[in-house]
């Protein structure tokens, strides 16, 4: 018997003209669990979450949600069930935390129906878990980075939906806001089911929050499996093009990637530095894993 | 009622009453005074059906069918102009970029010039020539510019920006036509059309007030019904339609409602679109942070600006009245620049 899985995808290909963003990519993402996305810049990773929303026709293959293609479902119906959070959101300036964070019930509230108690409820909750309670009035404008990115997945907490696609969540936080993100997304898939799929370029968050990782390269997807494996795999190195490795800190969590940068290795012997620059190319020292410009991008 | 609490308390709760109450007096002061005096005693007479022949002739078929048809234009355009600065996000919006104006120009300028071989006048008299056919011609035309301009912004996605691009182009083009319609005319239908230009209620009677009052009806009673896709539309398409909305289609009714109040207004009191771009300004001025205030504030302003403007154009001009049009443009302008120093 088939497990029920809550969001999948079956050749899920994108072009950009005559560029193929993402190429037959399958995906199936159960109940309640974190799926991290992690890629280089430019490997797919937005086309995948928006394709994956029904936010761009897919030019082959199809995306479904129980089963349901997404392309027979409604706005709404979609939205009831999958919440998406795109990078770097925009509002209307003058609209409020609460504001914003109302919108997420249109999905459930439609065009007419008054707010009922249940949406209130939910508003208060999706306030609560991202400590928004007391910038509820506040102006969007007024909030620094990390809190108005908290009142963006605050909205997208409110519409209650079993899927939550979240687009580099952590980008722009400082690390004690990333932190809680990533605990609010663990929370959230043990506590309410909810599954999601991040997208992200720290690989040791992508490690530690997630059950499985995807990683995509050039648009097709190379590795799917748990954390543990893809440490063993050696993919990282190989698609990030850096030198490291993984190493175990704690037992009872996933391994630590940790990079080598090419000062580190300034003390080596002429040989030794010379054969790092061949592999590594002609790019200038990265300061972590991910933040970097990549060729495809 | 969780939006009153956790926003605190509103000191703008007195706002809409009170604007009301201002149109109201707006609406009193515009049927009580005139270029004609008549005391208030016979003003009242004339209300209620009494008084004297030509005070209740002055009353009720000039200044209140005027007034009136002032007060449902300026609704018109002041929501038209709401609607379209919402969808399309951009502060400097106004019915024009849909180039309802222009079309409407055109469809004016072409029609009277037309009109002379289909009607023969004979004769310089103004009388002649067809103006009776103005609000219906002229509202067919800004709603072909605006279908125009839909279909080809349609095209490309409907994106805010190229929304503004294909109106102002298609404006420009049917503005010129007109202009070279009207550079080879005779200078009686050029009166018509310059006074039908400048914005004017000079001259409206009850058959306006028939011709605007349906659409009126109609696009208040689908307002409620697009309050939340509104507010939705001012997202990005993608931030909108991930929260559940049909991006397309509600774009598209808004834009279609604006074009039609606008349009309407057009064809019978001339381009006084202005208002249409000083009136939302105004309400979310006044609104603040009650954003639901707006849309009502909106409606209520439409309607005084527009009796205010076209008192002072009256009482300004005496025989000579000033045109509405001219009226709101020079109160308008430094009300903008005072609303927009806000802007970055």
């Amino acid at each position: 018997m088939r497990k029920q899985m809550s969001l999948s995808c079956s050749r899920l290909s994108v072009a950009y003209g005559p560029r193929m963003a993402l190429s037959d990519l399958d995906l199936s993402i159960e109940p309640g669990e974190v799926r991290a996305l992690i890629g280089p810049n430019g490997s797919g990773k937005s086309t995948a979450l928006q394709a994956l929303a029904g936010l761009i026709q897919p030019t082959r293959g199809h995306a479904a949600i129980d089963g349901t293609p997404l392309r027979s479902m409604s706005r709404r119906e979609i939205a009831r069930r999958l919440a998406f959070l795109p990078q770097q959101p925009t509002a209307p300036d003058e609209m409020t935390v609460e504001q914003l964070v109302r919108q997420g019930r249109f999905a459930h509230v439609g065009l007419f129906r008054a707010y009922r108690q249940d949406d209130e409820e939910a508003i208060r909750w999706a306030l609560q878990s991202t400590n928004l309670t007391d910038f509820a009035g506040r102006s969007l404008r007024e909030l620094s980075g990390g809190e108005r990115q908290r009142a963006w997945i605050s909205a997208a907490l409110a519409q209650e939906a079993q899927i939550l696609l979240l687009d580099e969540p952590t980008s722009y936080l400082d690390i004690g806001y990333q932190i809680e993100v990533l605990d609010l997304i663990h929370r959230l898939s043990r506590e309410k089911k909810v599954s999601i799929v991040v997208a992200i370029h720290d690989i040791n968050q992508a490690m530690s929050v997630s059950d499985h990782i995807s990683l995509l390269d050039r648009g097709s997807l190379v590795f799917d499996g748990e954390p543990a494996e893809l440490a063993r795999s050696g993919l990282i190195e190989q698609v990030f093009r850096v030198k490291g490795r993984f190493v175990q800190i704690t037992p009872q969590a996933p391994p630590h990637f940790d990079v080598e940068l090419a000062r580190w290795n300034s003390a080596l012997p002429n040989d030794a530095r010379s054969s790092i620059t061949q592999n590594s190319g002609n790019r200038p020292p990265a300061d972590t894993t991910a933040e970097r410009t990549s060729k495809q991008g | 009622m969780t939006a009153a609490r956790l926003s605190g308390p509103s000191v703008s709760a007195w706002t809409l009453p009170f604007f009301a109450l201002l149109a109201i007096g707006a609406l009193a002061l515009a049927v009580f005074i005139g270029v004609v005096d008549i005391p208030p005693s016979q003003v009242v007479a004339a209300l209620t059906g009494h008084g004297p022949a030509t005070a209740r002739s002055i009353i009720m078929d000039i200044r209140l069918p005027r007034v009136v048809t002032g007060i449902l234009a300026g609704i018109h355009f002041a929501v038209a102009g709401l609607l379209l600065q919402a969808i399309t996000r951009n502060p400097l919006a106004d019915p024009s970029i849909m180039g309802v104006s222009q079309g409407a120009t055109l469809a004016v300028a072409a029609f009277l010039l037309f009109a002379v071989y289909i009607h023969d006048p004979g004769s310089n008299t103004l009388a002649v020539l067809p103006t009776e056919w103005l609000p219906a011609v002229g509202m067919l035309g800004g709603l072909i510019a605006g279908g125009v301009i839909y279909a080809l912004a349609f095209r490309r996605n409907l994106g805010p920006l190229r929304i503004t691009i294909c109106g102002i182009a298609v404006g420009a083009v049917l503005h010129a036509l007109a202009i070279g319609l009207i550079a080879g005319w005779g200078s009686e239908r050029i009166e018509i059309l310059l006074q039908w230009l400048s914005g004017s209620l000079y001259a409206r009677s009850w058959e306006h007030v028939v011709f605007l009052l349906p659409f009126t009806v109609a696009g208040l009673a689908v307002l409620p019904l697009l309050r939340r896709p509104l507010e939705l539309l001012r997202f990005d398409a993608p931030i909108a339609r991930s929260f559940g909305l049909s991006y397309r289609l509600q774009f598209s009714l808004a834009l279609a409602l604006s074009c039609c109040l606008a349009a309407s207004a057009v064809g019978v009191v001339g381009p006084i679109v202005f208002v249409g771009l000083i009136v939302p300004h105004l309400a979310r001025f006044f609104a603040g942070r009650r954003s639901s205030a707006v849309l009502p504030l909106t409606i209520v302003l439409g309607a005084l600006v527009v009796t205010l403007c076209d008192l002072v154009g009256r009482l300004a001009g005496q025989a000579e009245e000033i045109p509405i049009g001219v009226v709101t443009a020079i109160c308008g302008v430094p009300v903008l620049i005072a609303l927009l120093r806000k802007v970055p």
